[in-house]
């Protein structure tokens, strides 16, 4: 009997490649396709147990999504019909000419299989991608038994594991990528079209440029241009405070006022004179106590692009890119993840050992299982899909590019801070009242610094020693006076802020956000700046002449309008998410979802026709500002 | 003949149980007018005519409804006085608010907060909550006091202290302000015209200085005054931060 035919298709030919190394053990034949440089055909036998037992395997990939949906030929030119046709405009899924020999391999492939073995990456773009490769197999055999793969590294240990523990495709979560790409596209090119032929004509710095609109991208553009003009418009305002001094054993110890400062000169002056008419303070509390400055949580993907960009100087981007790349590799697990606690069946003492033969934080693993190994802390948020982002295994820094490099580092000694000790101090607080006031000094020894001897992104030192006093002890301050002060403004949106936003307001996830904060700059929406030189330079957010008066034209459209909020704001996108994980949790159908979503938009979108005028006359409005500066 | 003297009776009565059990020294015309408009509920106890009365005070204005007769309830018509270091007041003294304000929040941080709520949204840490047609409008949280620029106060209140205009039935009016803080006070819950008494409270330049000890606060609101008071915030707030950049020009 001749051994059982598997066809295995991943996400991505590395991926594809990578498996095919471990499954085969080495002994694989490389089969170019025709018509595709990128995607090889690996051939090779394998055990796969249980019903399978041994069988002849052909790994094949994909490349990303293998269909794209689209309007039928009478719509697409944009003339052709009125974009608000375009909501009910007839759809239908097509694969791009580029991707047609991928397709079409796949579907000669799986005439001479049993069965198809799904690989995509294991959350809902690949849920989905794999239902597009199911279709185009059964195209080819229509008998094909379908199953998948569920991973979230390239170790080879896990892969075997995966290869043996097939489950089946999740087709809700198919079916949520399939209704939000059905409203992208509709809303998207809806817009889109409105806005590029409506305001094109306004201004030569906008013929021929496509104004496009995304669900996502309009709230990113908003949140930056709603701290653009929060600073542009901020008033700075005096207030003032008491500072009260006392020097004891030849140390200077300020006290800080517990209200910290008031807007009101006259109430405060009466304030201090009263503290300096009661003369003598009295020590109210004095709390020594330890203290511990917390391990970071496991990492996640939006943890990764916010800390990454405080501390890598990377965009979030570039780093996503790296993080994808170190995946791939198979030096790094999964890098788009939710889940911020590891399994309990996950071996951290053997990922630890690997990091041995690093020079800069080998010493430090070592340590941890010479027992400093703490369980890493658990956070709440679990996608069931991935781990939190791990280094699978040591690898020399001369084997990465420099951005790689950096973001291994950045989740290796990350991941060695979670599985060591909190730092540990003593801090010390002294708590007077002073006339009818309360002010108080905090004192901190840092005593065993643990994690941050690895986690170097974090800051924690001991600060000037307090000397003693006793509860209930009087004395007269050295010195109270009055300070004065101005508020100043906030500053424009940081990228770890922006993504910040973006994750609690629902927009985009943690796989998107990057796309959507590179969109709006592509789009001329917002430019980056660099704020402050050296250690303390950041990239801030400012959005464009263009950017603000979309906004701003949006907002005045819906302005006075009952429960119609502006297209800059997350409300309909995070309610359009939300409605998603309804059809994962098979609450909501496909239908359904997609129909309410395009109702909410569509009356939107007649607002935005009828009101169009106010749309253009700020675009007039700050074209013209341009213009004239 | 009967009935006039119950009502004289009456009179007497409801004006000392005002007195005694709210510290509320009522006028006779107030109280004439008042009885009046009750007639029809002759037969209503004294207990519940009291407590028609004191919800009538509460949404009076003081300058009408109470007497200038007792020295003793009145505040000191030179009470702005700042060379007085310090002074107190025996009271009680019944008193109505003209004014309040949050001075731990910068000015320009209420405008924020007032334009977040014009357009129908709360901020509840770094998340955008949409409170038109949201019943969930609950756990809207405030920003800090130690933040000098993004204090995110919402309507719902406000950290203080807080500074008050209080007047008397006499038209006297004092700026006072929460020394400690006073259950009650906070912007958006507290209306303008709502009652408080002082006693034993100290006068420090000019400045009262209100602590719960001193401060009971009987509530109510003078409607005509609370609705031009809430409109007119925002300008107010506006007007006063364009003074404050005038002045450092």
């Amino acid at each position: 009997m001749s051994p059982t035919k598997i066809l295995c298709v991943a996400e991505k030919p590395a991926i594809a490649k990578a498996v095919a190394q471990h499954l085969s053990g080495g002994s694989v034949r490389t089969i170019p396709i025709r018509g595709n440089q990128y995607v090889k055909n690996y051939v090779f036998d394998f055990n796969f147990g249980g019903p399978w037992g041994n069988c002849a395997v052909t790994m094949t990939s994909v490349l990303g999504h293998l269909t794209k949906l689209e309007f039928e030929k009478q719509y697409r030119g944009w003339q052709s019909c009125l974009p608000e046709s375009l909501f009910e405009a007839p759809v239908f899924e097509l694969v791009e000419d580029d991707k047609k020999a991928i397709a079409k391999n796949i579907q000669e492939q799986a005439k001479y299989c049993q069965a198809l073995f799904i690989w995509t990456d294991c959350d809902r773009e690949g849920e989905h991608i794999g239902t597009e490769i199911r279709k185009h197999a059964k195209k080819g055999n229509a008998r094909i038994v379908v199953k998948r793969a569920k991973f979230s590294n390239t170790e080879r240990a896990h892969i075997l594991n995966a290869a043996r523990a097939l489950i089946e495709l999740d087709d809700l979560q198919a079916n949520a990528v399939a209704a939000r790409t059905e409203l992208d596209l509709r809303i998207g090119a809806a817009f889109t079209r409105l806005l590029s032929i409506q305001l094109q004509p306004l201004t030569e710095a906008l013929a021929n440029k496509v104004i496009s609109y995304g669900s996502c991208q309009f709230p990113t553009l908003g949140f930056v241009v709603d701290r653009y003009l929060r600073v542009k418009n901020f008033k700075p305002e005096k207030f003032w405070g008491i500072k009260v001094m006392h020097t004891r054993d030849d140390i200077k110890v300020n006290f800080l006022w517990k209200r910290v400062h008031l807007f009101d000169r006259a109430v405060v002056t009466v304030m201090l004179e009263r503290c300096l008419m009661a003369k003598n303070a009295k020590v109210a509390k004095v709390n020594q106590k330890p203290t511990s400055k917390w391990r970071p949580l496991p990492l996640t993907t939006v943890d990764l692009q916010m800390m990454g960009s405080r501390y890598l100087r990377m965009d979030s981007q570039a780093i996503m890119k790296a993080a994808e790349s170190l995946y791939t590799k198979g030096f790094t697990s999964y890098p788009r993840t939710e889940t911020d606690q590891f399994d309990k069946g996950i071996d951290l003492k053997k990922l630890i050992e690997k990091q041995f033969p690093d020079n800069n934080w080998g010493q430090y693993a070592r340590g941890l299982l010479d027992g400093g190994f703490r369980t890493p802390r658990a956070g709440r948020h679990n996608d069931h899909a991935h781990p939190p982002i791990h280094p699978i295994c040591w690898v020399a820094p001369t084997a990465l590019n420099a951005d790689e490099k950096k973001v291994y580092e950045f989740i290796t000694r990350r991941f060695l801070a979670c599985c060591s000790e909190d730092a540990k101090g003593q801090s010390s607080e002294v708590e007077i009242e002073y006339g009818d006031e309360v002010f108080h000094a905090k004192g901190l020894i840092v005593l065993e610094r643990n994690y941050l001897d690895v986690y170097v992104y974090d800051k924690w030192e001991s600060s000037q020693q307090l000397p003693n006093f006793r509860v209930g002890e009087l004395f007269e301050p050295t010195e109270a006076k009055i300070f004065d002060g101005q508020t100043t403004p906030p500053n424009y949106l940081t990228e770890p802020e922006l993504i910040g936003l973006m994750d609690a307001n629902g927009i985009g996830t943690d796989a998107t956000m990057a796309e959507h904060i590179a969109k709006i700059k592509d789009r001329e929406y917002v430019v980056v700046h660099t704020r402050g030189s050296g250690r303390n330079a950041a990239k801030v957010f400012i959005p464009t002449w263009l950017g603000i008066a979309l906004v701003e034209g949006y907002d005045n459209i819906v302005s006075g309008l009952p429960d119609s909020p502006s297209l800059s704001k997350p409300f309909l996108r995070k309610e359009m998410e939300s409605r998603m994980r309804d059809i994962c949790a098979g609450t909501m159908t496909r239908h359904d979802v997609v129909h309410e979503s395009l109702d909410k938009y569509h009356e939107v979108f007649i607002h935005t026709v009828r009101r169009i005028s106010m749309l253009k006359d700020a675009i007039r409005k700050y074209s013209s500002q341009i213009g004239a500066s | 003949m009967c009935n006039w003297i119950q009502d004289v009776e009456n009179e007497a009565q409801l004006s000392t149980h005002l007195q005694t059990k709210y510290s509320l020294p009522v006028s006779p015309t107030w109280l004439n007018s008042f009885l009046a408009s009750t007639q029809q509920h002759r037969t209503v106890p004294l207990s519940a005519l009291t407590q028609t009365a004191h919800f009538r005070l509460l949404a009076s204005d003081f300058r009408d409804s109470l007497t200038t007769e007792t020295a003793s309830s009145l505040l000191p018509t030179d009470i702005f006085d700042p060379t007085v270091q310090e002074r107190r007041l025996q009271g009680p003294i019944p008193v109505q608010v003209l004014d309040i304000d949050d001075i731990g929040t910068s000015l320009w941080s209420q405008v924020e907060a007032i334009e977040r709520v014009e357009r129908g949204e709360a901020v509840r840490g770094r998340e955008i909550v949409r409170t038109v047609n949201v019943d969930d409008a609950e756990g809207v949280t405030r920003g800090s006091t130690t933040t000098t620029n993004a204090g995110a106060h919402e309507s719902g209140g406000s950290n203080g202290p807080h500074r008050l205009i209080l007047q008397d039935a006499r038209g006297t009016r004092a700026v006072g302000f929460e020394l400690k803080s006073v259950g009650g006070f906070a912007l958006g819950s507290m209306a303008i015209g709502a009652k408080l008494v002082l006693r034993n409270v100290t006068v420090a330049r000019g400045m009262v200085l209100l602590t719960p000890e001193c401060v009971t606060l009987l509530g109510g609101k003078i409607e005509a005054l609370d609705v031009a008071w809430r409109e007119g915030r925002k300008q107010r707030l506006l007007d006063r931060v364009g003074e404050m950049e005038r002045a450092q020009e």
